[in-house]
């Protein structure tokens, strides 16, 4: 079924689809579809991807029955899941949730930032059926913890979430992603930092192969403000993972990180765009992967500087790890740079394990997989050490671990 | 920063660009506008046999069906190709002159303007030139002596002729002519340019060298360089660029194939100086040149070396086929880029064979309202063990109306290969800038000097000759932006 007939199909069950606007809105992303067709050779984001899954779906969604619990375990500290996409609203003096409003549709559709050629979020927006908003009021200190569930085979999730950091908020969010069953999920985070607000943001990532996840985030931050991101992705299944960040305004700062580990016949692609727009602004794009047997996985970043973004630093580094002979690695870091005044750099690498290192350990006694074994642990240890959450961490190296006894 | 870089640089500055002079000659035009009778009508005035004919029709039928690569970050109007004159040459030339004296004397003129007078270059130290005006070789130097070694160098007009056997097998190898738009364009209506072959064994012992000038207005100049070093030999190749001053865009789509066999090694280079536009961004050359080298044999090597600060727009991406197990590809490359320049060069390194290495080292220069792009791909193959890249690329920004991009493609199918990439952006450091301040050099000046100590791993690839001009040229194309 192609996309059009999906959507007139099943126009009750999507969010808006009585608001006008966002109803000729909708109708110009049927005819970005019909015109582009997902053309394959013109839009590198759309490589190694088995598009067939998304554009020829069937659209199924269900209202969950039990809705999601919060839970304000400790003080500051709340526990969601969220089910299907959906959340219960919830408010105290701290934090507000409610389900997503026609206007925060709009706004995010008028903002122009993120790229027009972007078919998954587009399909996001046409076919929006969940999602919820988290508002962090002035001054508080929060922890949040979510997890994403999704009930039943087939479902196909779209979701659109609004976090906002009111001024001098900070958040420490961890989102967890780990689905058994065969559906899809595709969701959008628009997230924005107020003034000196603080955004600590984690996600696990960890479907099994029949669950595809596409996440796509949207930042934007305001003066002295800091978004941070790391993404740890220990899927079976496809994940797409493309994150924009915005500085709009001056002393902000992005950082945004990730590590995926991937195998058998698993593919990801990533990506990282960050816009300075202000002065005195700063960026960090650091991506690391792994991959064993036929893994194939892409990573583009991006760092533009726009001609009023005077001393500028804006790094970016992707390394990728290649365990064995079928498995492909294809990176595109690229500064895009209209002011004078800036430090930018990038670094890329690809490569095997290095054979030295190797021989130094086997040398003292260790065998080829332990040594091996140490060496991913090791290529990683930077961007885990660095997690200040120790329940995290645990999470994290568990993980690691049941991925490196795969490796031969 | 010394005297004569100083004295250059000052009557540069008065002169404007220097080479800005156009020769009155008689130019012989079929009529504008490009159609199977244009081909036909150059393909009969170079006197050549029906298979190249045929290869040209060929050409250009795919042309036709072809629309222009659009990956590169360059703006400028369509070009309109019913608009552009294929062919110019000066009258009474389809007769080759046999010597320097029966060459029109002002054509000798105009290269001593340039400042390459033949009478001199022949007793200079060991350089041949194949100077190409417009569209007909000249005259060639040191043909003899080559000649003793067994070396071919001479026109490709000429090579069609005498080598056909060596045409037929190379011509279109590396770049075929349904490769994209204007490699398609090329081969349709290319009608001269250089043609070298080394015999095996043979080290050439003299810096081969080609000056090339656009000289009649509305003259697409479309050359085609074919270099093949057989077993064993080695080449160095010299190819320098100026152009007259004109306001209407002036098109140019070369084609440069590189053969290297086993144990071959070849090393191109290039200083392109031609017309950029004036200071409001009018005029200037369009330059959209293909160049690959194909490293067939083991052990060969093929090194391209590029200072560009010429050219209202630059397409050009030297490239090397790695396919020969051990093989060896170099690209060094300075972009300088000033008023409304805009560049978008860069290399493509193919790795296929086992053990090859590639190394990449750019740097690019924004001055002005410019924007200059480094755009390079290295891809390892799934055959490509053990294979080694390293990329280097720096950008410079002077002035904060003007843009430097990186743009690598990185792409490894091997988990033997290792590839490093790093790029840097920055302005000059005031540090620098302040100690030559301190030590008496005026702001001009020590931009100057730090920019060439900038591009300085680079310029020392350069063979002698050209390592000079470079840098002048470095210190002049600065000129008029600091401060």
């Amino acid at each position: 079924m192609n996309i059009q007939d999906n959507y007139q199909k099943n126009r009750k069950n999507i969010f808006f689809s009585e608001n006008k606007d966002i109803e000729t809105h909708r109708e110009k992303l049927i005819n970005i579809f019909e015109n582009d067709r997902f053309d394959k050779k013109n839009n590198e984001s759309l490589k190694n991807i088995n598009l067939k899954n998304f554009i020829d779906f069937n659209y199924k969604y269900l209202i969950p029955e039990e809705t999601s619990v919060i839970n304000n375990t400790h003080e500051n500290s709340y526990s969601i899941v969220s089910v299907n996409g959906q959340c219960s609203t919830f408010k105290d003096d701290k934090i507000e949730i409610t389900k997503i409003l026609d206007e925060d549709y709009n706004d995010f559709s008028k903002n122009n930032t993120i790229e027009k050629n972007d078919h998954f979020v587009n399909l996001n927006s046409l076919f929006l059926n969940s999602g919820f908003k988290i508002v962090i009021k002035r001054n508080n200190k929060i922890k949040i913890k979510i997890s994403n569930i999704v009930t039943d085979d087939d479902l196909t999730i779209f979701q659109k979430n609004n976090i906002i950091c009111q001024e001098g908020s900070s958040l420490s969010l961890i989102e967890e992603y780990e689905n058994k069953n065969n559906s899809t999920s595709n969701i959008l985070n628009v997230i924005k930092l107020e003034k000196h607000s603080q955004l600590n943001h984690f996600l696990i990532q960890d479907n099994s192969s029949n669950h595809n996840l596409i996440i796509t985030s949207h930042s934007s931050c305001k003066k002295d403000s800091t978004y941070t991101q790391k993404v740890y992705n220990f899927s079976e299944g496809y994940v797409r993972n493309f994150h924009y960040s915005e500085l709009i305004e001056t002393n902000s700062e992005a950082d945004l990180q990730g590590i995926f580990f991937l195998k058998d016949n698993n593919t990801s692609n990533n990506k990282t765009f960050v816009k300075h727009l202000a002065e005195d602004c700063k960026s960090n794009q650091v991506y690391k992967g792994i991959l064993n047997d036929r893994a194939k996985a892409t990573y583009f970043s991006n760092t533009h500087v726009d001609q009023v973004a005077q001393k500028t630093e804006g790094y970016q580094l992707s390394k990728g790890i290649l365990l064995s002979d079928s498995a492909s690695y294809f990176s595109k870091p690229e500064l895009k740079i209209y002011a004078d005044d800036v430090k930018c750099s990038h670094g890329s690498t690809i490569g095997p394990i290095d054979e030295n290192a190797i021989f130094y350990l086997r040398s003292r006694g260790m065998s080829k997989i332990a040594a091996t074994k140490i060496l991913i642990s090791s290529f990683i240890n930077e961007e885990l050490s660095s997690i200040d959450n120790e329940q995290m961490s645990e999470i994290i190296q568990k993980k690691l671990v049941r991925y490196l006894s795969k490796v031969k | 920063m010394n005297s004569e870089t100083l004295n250059t640089l000052d009557s540069y500055s008065k002169n404007k660009y220097k080479y800005g002079f156009v020769t009155d000659i008689d130019n012989e035009k079929p009529k504008k506008g490009l159609n199977e009778d244009t081909i036909k009508f150059i393909s009969l005035k170079k006197n050549e046999p029906d298979w190249m004919l045929d290869w040209r029709l060929k050409a250009y039928s795919k042309w036709k069906k072809m629309k222009e690569p659009k990956w590169a970050n360059l703006s400028f109007p369509e070009i309109d190709y019913q608009d552009i004159y294929y062919y110019s040459a000066p009258k009474g030339f389809e007769k080759k002159p046999k010597d320097l004296s029966e060459v029109d004397p002002k054509l000798i003129e105009t290269y001593n303007k340039l400042g390459i007078p033949l009478e001199e270059q022949k007793v200079l130290a060991g350089v041949a030139v194949d100077v190409v005006f417009d569209s007909v070789s000249v005259a060639t130097t040191y043909k003899g002596e080559l000649e003793k070694l067994g070396i071919i160098f001479c026109s490709i007009g000429e090579a069609i002729q005498k080598h056909p056997d060596l045409i037929k097998k190379y011509l279109g190898s590396v770049i075929p002519a349904g490769d994209h738009s204007f490699s398609a364009l090329n081969s349709a209506v290319f009608t001269d340019g250089s043609f070298v072959y080394i015999p095996e064994g043979v080290k050439c012992p003299m810096e081969l060298s080609t000056y090339f000038r656009i000289n009649a207005e509305n003259t697409g100049q479309f050359e085609r360089t074919l270099i093949i070093a057989d077993k064993g030999s080695y080449v160095s190749y010299l190819e320098g660029c100026t152009a007259p001053k004109r306001d209407d865009n002036q098109l140019h789509a070369a084609n440069v194939e590189l053969i290297a066999l086993e144990d071959a090694e070849i090393k191109y280079s290039t200083v392109q100086n031609w017309y950029p536009g004036d200071e409001d961004g009018k005029g200037g050359i369009y330059n959209f040149v293909t160049k690959r080298g194909l490293c067939a044999g083991k052990n060969s090597k093929i090194s391209w070396t590029q200072v560009e600060t010429g050219s209202a727009i630059t397409w050009k991406y030297p490239s090397c086929i790695l396919k020969g197990d051990n093989s060896i590809g170099e690209f060094y490359s300075v972009a300088i880029t000033n008023n409304y320049q805009q560049a978008d060069t860069g290399t493509k390194m193919t790795h296929i064979g086992k053990n090859t290495k590639s190394k990449i080292i750019s740097k690019g220069i924004s001055l002005g309202k410019s924007q200059n792009t480094y755009r390079g791909e290295v891809s390892f193959l799934r055959k490509a063990d053990k294979a080694r890249n390293y990329t280097q690329c720096d950008s410079l920004l002077v002035g904060n109306q003007c843009g430097a991009h990186t743009v690598p493609y990185i792409d490894s199918k091997n988990n033997t290969a290792v590839i490093e990439h790093e790029a840097s952006t920055s302005k000059i450091n005031e540090d620098q800038l302040y100690y030559c301040r301190q030590r008496g050099l005026s702001h001009e000046e020590a931009v100057s000097l730090i920019v060439n100590g900038f591009c300085k791993q680079v310029l020392q690839e350069l063979p002698m000759e050209f390592a000079v001009e470079a840098q002048k040229l470095v210190s002049i194309s600065l000129e008029g932006s600091v401060g």
